[in-house]
């Protein structure tokens, strides 16, 4: 497709979290693709895709369900864009199996009572931004760049893993979010967490797991010097956001062992540990606040980490 | 358990279950070398007592009842770091998948019930709802866990911040949910599927 010629226009599957506590990543979303003149047509009557917990123990139904969300997006027009990390996952890896495995097909086939849709391309929409907007034209949209902004660039597990199945980037060193950061005028800084889990689901069933977890890639982000962490995944966002104020209390107090003393001291500069809040952004919502939308229309009053005044001070609001 | 001596003989080695395993996750076990790879790269790992690697040495040897016992599978997040980096292409992902479907048929030997109860949930509000329903997630996992308090400074905020529905409305095309999940029963009582 020749860019400018035809508009850019996709199917757009939302998932449960971008109805829910992920919402403001929905508004951002709809808000951005308006911005950059891209058609999103949510796919009507759309249903769960699973998630984690479906494939944890019942791999047929996590197929079938995705399945049957496949067929539902065939009825709408254009490419599917998915936003939130797991629904690309499941999504795209039914795909792969289905496609792979015929007695497979067959049997999911049955249990939707329907062909299984298996050509209809699934594309996360950074995907859609950097590769089929483009980042050349992206960052000639750009009417407020991110200047000063430092953002820590957060992958995550399930955007680029296993290799076969995103085809989004590299699944050791990917580059996506660093090359949108770019476009977008911020500066994305290098550290060690990017691709680490967050404890995801374990949110509800094993919290002190997901403190756990999440304070490491809080404090790697920090360390590396960065204002804020961009994420793509609506439960990245859960755990590092929500959670903020109890991974603080549970891991804020000086570390007063003899280890701690030595290296913690030295990795701080010799004062107390850095506690700055570290507002959790979604990718569209950099995006969009770059293209001059309104952060009104952003979705920022939903977050618990108050990103406005990081944005005052860097002078982007 | 830890301690005790493995003896492998006929008798104590169920292969049977390990075909299960490699059948339902698609994947050999047989071709684990050892490298430890994936327990190495592993977020969840201290949290385990068989780390990944040796989940794996223990299906090679036919002790499929050591690691249904402990809470291995249950603390495995699908982060899939493991299958990525294996040098052998062991889809370790995929077998703790099919390890956590058997335990959860044989609904007996796990000991991290949460983590099950916190699955149980959410896929019985798909089949209600068709789409989760956060509150009703969390309130239901907390009544049943008995961990009544649990979040609770958490919920009115999010309310409050619009990022908990109070209410729920049902998908439209309910119904077909409700066949996908009747239809994978049949197929599975007239042994269709796995």
């Amino acid at each position: 497709m020749t860019p400018g010629k035809k508009r850019l226009s996709y199917s757009y599957y939302p998932g449960c979290s971008l109805h829910a506590s992920g919402r403001e990543y929905d508004i951002s979303t709809r808000a951005l693709f308006k911005a950059l003149n891209v058609g999103l047509k949510e796919v009507p009557d759309w249903f769960c895709c699973g998630a984690t917990p479906a494939h944890n123990v019942d791999e047929l139904l996590s197929l079938s369900l995705c399945a049957k969300n496949l067929s539902l997006a065939e009825e709408v027009e254009g490419d599917l864009a998915v936003a939130c990390a797991a629904c690309f996952s499941r999504l795209k890896t039914t795909q792969h199996h289905l496609k792979e495995d015929d007695s497979k097909r067959k049997q999911v086939e049955v249990a939707i009572d329907g062909p299984a849709a298996l050509n209809k391309p699934v594309k996360h929409i950074m995907e859609i931004l950097a590769r089929e907007y483009g980042l050349a034209k992206l960052e000639e949209s750009v009417k407020k760049p991110l200047l000063g902004l430092k953002v820590a660039p957060y992958y995550g597990c399930l955007l680029t893993r296993p290799p076969e199945v995103p085809e989004l980037d590299d699944c050791e060193d990917p580059s996506i979010m660093e090359d949108l950061l770019r476009a977008l005028g911020a500066e994305p800084v290098k550290w060690s967490h990017r691709m680490e889990c967050c404890g995801a689901n374990f949110t509800l069933s094993r919290p002190g797991v997901v403190l756990k977890l999440s304070n490491a890639i809080l404090e790697s982000a920090r360390i590396a010097g960065a204002d804020c962490i961009m994420v793509a995944c609506p439960l990245c966002h859960g755990n590092l956001d929500i959670r903020q104020k109890e991974i603080k209390e549970a891991y804020g107090a000086p570390d007063s062992t003899l280890f701690g003393n030595i290296f913690g001291s030295e990795l701080h500069g010799g004062s107390a540990p850095d506690q700055r809040d570290l507002p959790i952004f979604y990718v569209t919502q950099l995006a969009a606040l770059a293209m001059g939308v309104a952060s009104e229309s952003l979705g920022f009053e939903s977050v618990i980490t108050d990103p406005k005044p990081l944005l005052r001070d860097k002078q982007l609001l | 358990m830890k301690n005790k001596l493995m003896h492998l003989s006929n008798e104590t080695m169920n292969i049977g279950f390990v075909k299960k395993v490699e059948a339902l996750s698609g994947s050999s076990v047989r071709r684990c070398f050892q490298c430890g790879k994936c327990s190495a790269g592993c977020p969840m790992s201290t949290f385990m007592e068989h780390p990944p690697n040796r989940v794996v040495r223990l299906l090679q040897l036919g002790q499929g009842q050591r690691i249904l016992a402990g809470r291995s599978i249950w603390y495995c997040a699908s982060c899939e770091t493991c299958t990525t980096r294996c040098p052998n292409k062991v889809d370790l992902a995929a077998i703790m998948d099919a390890l956590r479907k058997l335990s959860w048929d044989a609904d007996g030997p796990s000991k991290e019930s949460y983590v099950q109860l916190a699955n149980r949930l959410f896929i019985e509000n798909i089949r209600t709802y068709g789409r989760q329903y956060e509150l009703r997630l969390g309130a239901a996992f907390n009544m049943k866990s008995g961990q009544f308090l649990k979040d609770l400074m958490l919920g009115p905020k999010l309310i409050s911040k619009g990022k908990l529905k109070m209410f729920h409305s049902k998908n439209k095309n309910i119904a077909e949910i409700e066949g996908i999940f009747k239809r994978i029963e049949e197929m599975r009582k007239k042994g269709e599927a796995l």
